[in-house]
């Protein structure tokens, strides 16, 4: 039998723990419905809607004009009504607006009629686009419009043809985001394919065919018959159903890198919900002590207990359902940037339901180790008011064990990944170990710690009154301020090295497509030293004989070993490369390996560890369907990741030189230069892309810092978290804290005395989570930045001394704010309600 | 100056509750001479403790005067009267209020910090050797017990030498043989450092120690006996 009335009671006795308890609650539902909501909402408007992101029911895909019998095949279907097709070729071409002069790498997309089969592409006239795109007109990007100085009705010059501009793309419904493009769409009906003249020998175009299947069963079968037909592993066959487009890895990988910091936070709330209950039963002490021993047994107690932690767990929930419809209204300006504007942005039942199971497991673990401490709560306490120990015994364990289980189960669940996810809670366990020892240490100093000053003295003191949770407050704070910092730290240190400092001796445009005969002219025209490469585009087919697997590759986080790669061929190596094994790049028995019908090649130690590849092992590529075996000789290793071509594969001369093959090129070229010479050869050999690396980073770079902003703005309800606990372990040393004020009242100190050793006691607490976080956060950025990325770090002086400020005054003010009324004490009252010590 | 250590003037007290009106103290005048030692005696709730907390300034009567050590502190804000309460008066408590979180040591050398007296330490162990406790000193006061507690309170009590001591039934919370103890060292103390002393008892024992008793009934001072110093 319960009693609610003695529920209620207890709840209104210690109401501001139980608030507190309903916050970290509300926090943790918050956190899964935000994440919940946004991953929900990315997937259900970018990523469920797989036909239209696909734009098709079935595309082939390939870099090379369609083999014969696979077009037959699809135009036989055609002529018996079964599928629909419509040819789209993409590819980066330049394009000059005669007026204006100026020219710009643009995104090609020339489609044909019936394109797209699924969804719209939206125009800013809201005219149909296939009424639109016609035979000599084009339809661009507004960023091409600016970039160009063209206005609608103006031409443009594309390859060796001009087209006029009829109207501006908003929306693509197959490319929901476009930060991935190196540069502005522009739309090309098929008719003026051929005028263009682009399509030239070894140039990258991807050439692809969409097929609308009008009876949907048939779309498995006939993505396998068309399959079948494929020439290896050139053309390439997806439905939309086992489609992966980059966007999606893209965002599943981000919204995985979500999950974690939102698994992080979680555990921080359940810290603060742990913390909160824990106060809460310690001013209950009394009370279960004379409860006990008047003969209540443990179970009837617990059962109380147990009740009240549901009551205020339900307030906690409703709280964060209604904190989470607020949150809705704010995620559209958050997320505006980074994801277009049509996606809506809402939390839907599933996410609520799911949160709310999470939601209500946490709250049940967390509140385990508070409650189980009533079970070894001892009656004599009445006698002697003192702090016992907690813990110990095998439930206590197992209870802690099973916490950490559950979130290992968690984690794996979220992320999909077993392997990642141990590793994340590997991650996770040293961050919070490692904090932990160093709070550990900083306490033990403090305790030693004798303070000339008087106010410095008794803040130190303060730190370990009884009940005060100093310890994970520190630990608390300081991993996720780790986390926060660490993440702004790298952010700013890769865009002070790549964008703020773009090297001056590096090359910053890239030349691609020259074709080998244009090589003479292209020098002229570029009227400067210039690096060349020489590159054949290949798949590779095979590794020691085992073919690489399509569909595993596509599904892995690193590179795809699937993907077509650059070949290139030379017989030295790069100023940045060095040898990791082997002496030289193609080994001492080459004539050993070419009587055998192998040639030699030289692998990048990235790929080859991503592939798995070592020296001695056999692989066999697909030149232009041909095959090409290569015995791989040596293993590069690069030295500094700067802003560099870079290659995979390197060859002698003699293996690839009868290849179909382009140029690349790539030079440095300042200021006003660069459009200069783009702008000529724009005009002389349009079918040479010139990349702007400077630009290109610099795109990359907003959207990183879009990226890190939505991680920061997740990683802060840590934040909160941890600010919850300060207020919780104010509250819970709340009578300790009013009975030293009105003991140094009465002996003489002023107000400004308690409140001055308050406020230390926060500086304390704030500046060593914030050096412990600086510490955790630098040395993780600097390992980071120099081992991943291999750039310079900077420290960010100021950054970081404003970020630790922004912590100091952030945790003073909500300590402070939590001891007005404790400072507001009048002795009298005290002394009066007071009995005993 | 004045020969007096406190003069209160028809100090009167009441409480609000329940919407009633409880007066505990009635228009109280009280004279207490430099150096003598005076018992507020009275029965338990007859207004000893309030008494005592608007003589030391620890609260505001409802009207009345009251000048302690040539201040008149009837009018003085929190924070005047602490830097005063500092340096004037000492207390001990019958639940002896030391803080939890500092040593015995600690404790006692406090009001001196405070003080910024650069003594505060030599002084704090010449008192905690002068009450027998210099091996408890690093002890803190959950460790002690509550003669030794009442011990260290009265230390505190004593370091900044104050010219004058309120102590509400010090002896209160204390078996009848650390009483003694703590009484007799209580007026030792006061003797050696020519203090006076303010005490609020319902036990006739102590009274009997006294210059002069002032006798709380019904929020009045009924009698006010003089005894000849010997
Ligand atoms: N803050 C208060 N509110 C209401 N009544 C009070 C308050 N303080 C004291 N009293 C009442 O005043 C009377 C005197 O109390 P007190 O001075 O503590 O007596 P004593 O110390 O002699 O035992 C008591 O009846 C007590 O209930
Ligand atoms: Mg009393």
């Amino acid at each position: 039998m319960l009693h609610l009335r003695f529920i209620l009671r207890q709840i209104a006795g210690s109401r501001n723990q139980a608030i507190i308890f309903v916050f970290c609650v509300a926090l943790s539902l918050l956190i899964l419905t935000a994440l919940g909501g946004f991953s929900g909402s990315v997937r259900r408007s970018m990523l469920q809607d797989a036909r239209q992101l696909h734009g098709a029911d079935i595309t082939i895909h390939s870099h090379y004009p369609f083999s014969e019998p696979l077009l037959k095949a699809i135009h036989d279907y055609e002529q018996q009504g079964i599928v629909q097709g419509a040819l789209v070729n993409e590819f980066y071409s330049m394009a000059r607006n005669p007026q204006s002069e100026k020219s710009i790498l643009s995104d090609l997309k020339v489609v044909a009629k019936g394109y797209p089969f699924y969804g719209k592409v939206r125009l800013l006239s809201g005219r149909e686009f296939s009424k639109v795109l016609s035979k000599g007109s084009i339809i661009v990007d507004q960023v091409l419009l600016d970039r160009l100085q063209a206005h609608i009705g103006n031409t443009l010059q594309i390859g060796s043809t001009l087209l006029t501009i009829v109207d501006v793309v908003t929306l693509e419904p197959d490319r929901p985001v476009s930060f991935f493009s190196f540069g502005p769409r522009i739309f090309i009906a098929a008719e003026d394919l051929e005028r263009l003249d682009l399509i030239k020998k070894g140039s990258r175009i991807q050439f692809k065919y969409l097929l609308k299947v009008h009876d949907p069963a048939l779309v498995d079968r006939l993505g396998e018959e068309f399959s079948a037909m494929t020439v290896p592993p050139q053309e390439n066959v997806k439905t939309f159903k086992n489609a992966d487009s980059r966007i999606k890895r893209f965002f599943e990988n981000f919204l995985f890198f979500l999950s974690l910091i939102g698994m992080f936070t979680l555990v921080l709330a359940g810290i603060g919900i742990q913390t909160s209950l824990y106060a809460m039963l310690r001013e209950s002490d009394y009370t279960i002590a004379i409860m006990k021993s008047v003969g209540a047994t443990n179970r009837f107690i617990t059962l109380h207990f147990m009740a009240m932690v549901m009551v205020l767990g339900t307030c906690g929930t409703l709280l964060g359902l209604i904190l989470s419809s607020l949150l809705q209204l704010y995620f559209p300006t958050l997320f505006a940037s980074i994801l277009p504007a049509n996606v809506t942005l809402t939390i839907s039942w599933n996410v609520v339901f799911e949160g709310l199971v999470l939601g209500t497991i946490v709250v049940a673990l967390f509140s385990f180790l508070p409650l189980l401490r009533i079970k070894n709560f001892k009656p004599a306490f009445i006698f002697r008011k003192e702090i016992e120990k907690s813990g110990g015994g095998i439930l206590h364990y197992s209870a802690i064990s099973i916490i950490i289980l559950f979130f290992i189960g968690l984690v794996i669940w979220q992320l999909e990944d077993v392997k990642i996810g141990l590793y994340f809670i590997l991650g996770l366990c040293t961050l919070i170990g490692l904090t932990a020892l160093i709070t550990e240490g900083l306490m033990l100093f403090m305790k030693k710690n004798t303070a000339r000053s008087l106010v410095l003295r008794q803040s130190f003191r303060g730190l370990f009154r009884p009940g005060n949770a100093t310890r994970a407050i520190i630990i608390t704070l300081s991993a996720s301020l780790a986390v926060i910092f660490s993440i702004y730290l790298i952010d700013h240190n890769l865009r002070a090295t790549f964008i703020e400092a773009y090297p001056a001796n590096l090359p910053n445009a890239y030349f691609l497509d020259i074709q080998p005969e244009q090589k003479t002219e292209f020098s002229t025209i570029l009227g400067r030293e210039a690096e060349f490469y020489p590159i054949v585009r290949a798949r590779l087919a095979s590794i020691n004989n085992k073919p690489i697997n399509r569909t595993q590759e596509r599904e892995k986080r690193g590179d795809n070993m699937a993907r077509e790669f650059n070949l290139t061929y030379r017989d030295f190596l790069l100023k940045d490369e060095q040898m990791l094994e082997g002496e030289n790049l193609f080994g001492n028995r080459i004539n050993a390996l070419y009587s055998r019908g192998e040639v030699p090649v030289s692998v990048l130690d990235t790929v080859a560890e991503n592939g798995d590849i070592k020296v001695g092992d056999l692989l066999i590529f697909k030149v232009l369907g041909l095959p090409l075996t290569a015995r791989v000789t040596s293993i590069r290793t690069r030295t500094e990741s700067k802003v560099r071509p870079f290659f995979y594969f390197v060859f002698q001369e003699k293996s690839l030189k009868d290849a179909p093959q382009t140029i690349f090129s790539s030079v440095r070229i300042d200021g006003e230069q660069l459009a200069i010479i783009q702008n000529t050869l724009a005009a002389r050999l349009p079918n040479i892309s010139v990349i702007d690396i400077g630009s290109t980073v610099e795109i990359l770079a907003g959207m990183m810092h879009k990226m890190s902003s939505i991680i920061q703005f997740f990683t802060s309800f840590s934040i909160i978290a941890g600010l919850l606990i300060i207020i919780s372990s104010i509250f819970a040393t709340r009578m300790t804290r009013i009975r030293e004020a009105v003991y140094f009242k009465i002996l003489g100190a002023q107000s400004s005395f308690v409140v001055k050793v308050f406020t230390y006691e926060n500086l304390i607490i704030a500046l060593s989570s914030a050096l412990l976080a600086n510490l955790i956060s630098h040395i993780g950025s600097w390992l980071v930045c120099r081992q991943l990325f291999n750039i310079t770090y900077q420290p960010l002086l100021g950054s970081t001394a404003i970020m630790t400020a922004g912590v100091i005054v952030l945790v003073i003010t909500v300590g402070l704010g939590a001891s007005v009324s404790i400072l507001r004490q009048k002795p009298i009252a005290y002394l009066r309600n007071e009995r005993q010590d | 100056m004045s020969p007096n250590a406190l003069e209160a003037i028809q100090l009167s007290k009441s409480y609000n509750v329940d919407s009633r009106q409880i007066t505990v103290l009635d228009r109280v005048s009280l004279t207490v001479p430099i150096g003598s030692f005076v018992v507020i005696e009275g029965k338990s709730g007859s207004g000893k403790s309030t008494l005592l907390s608007l003589l030391s300034g620890l609260d505001k009567p409802d009207s009345g005067k009251i000048r302690l050590c040539g201040t008149d502190i009837t009018d003085l804000s929190e924070d005047e009267l602490a830097p005063f309460r500092n340096r004037t008066i000492g207390y001990v408590f019958q639940s002896f209020h030391l803080v939890p979180s500092l040593t015995a040591f600690e404790n006692i050398a406090f009001p001196a910090e405070l003080n910024r007296d650069p003594q505060a330490a030599v002084k704090a162990k010449e008192l905690l050797h002068r009450v027998d406790l210099s091996k408890r000193m690093n002890n803190f006061p959950h460790q002690l017990s509550g003669g030794e507690k009442q011990r260290i309170a009265i230390c505190r009590a004593l370091i900044n030498s104050p010219q004058i001591i309120f102590a509400d039934e010090p002896t209160g919370n204390l078996d009848s043989a650390n009483g003694e103890i703590i009484m007799q060292l209580l007026l030792e103390l006061r003797q050696e450092l020519m203090t006076t002393l303010v005490l609020a008892t319902h036990s006739r024992e102590i009274s009997s120690k006294a210059d002069a008793i002032a006798r709380l009934v019904d929020g009045r001072i009924a009698t006010s006996s003089e005894k000849v110093n010997l």
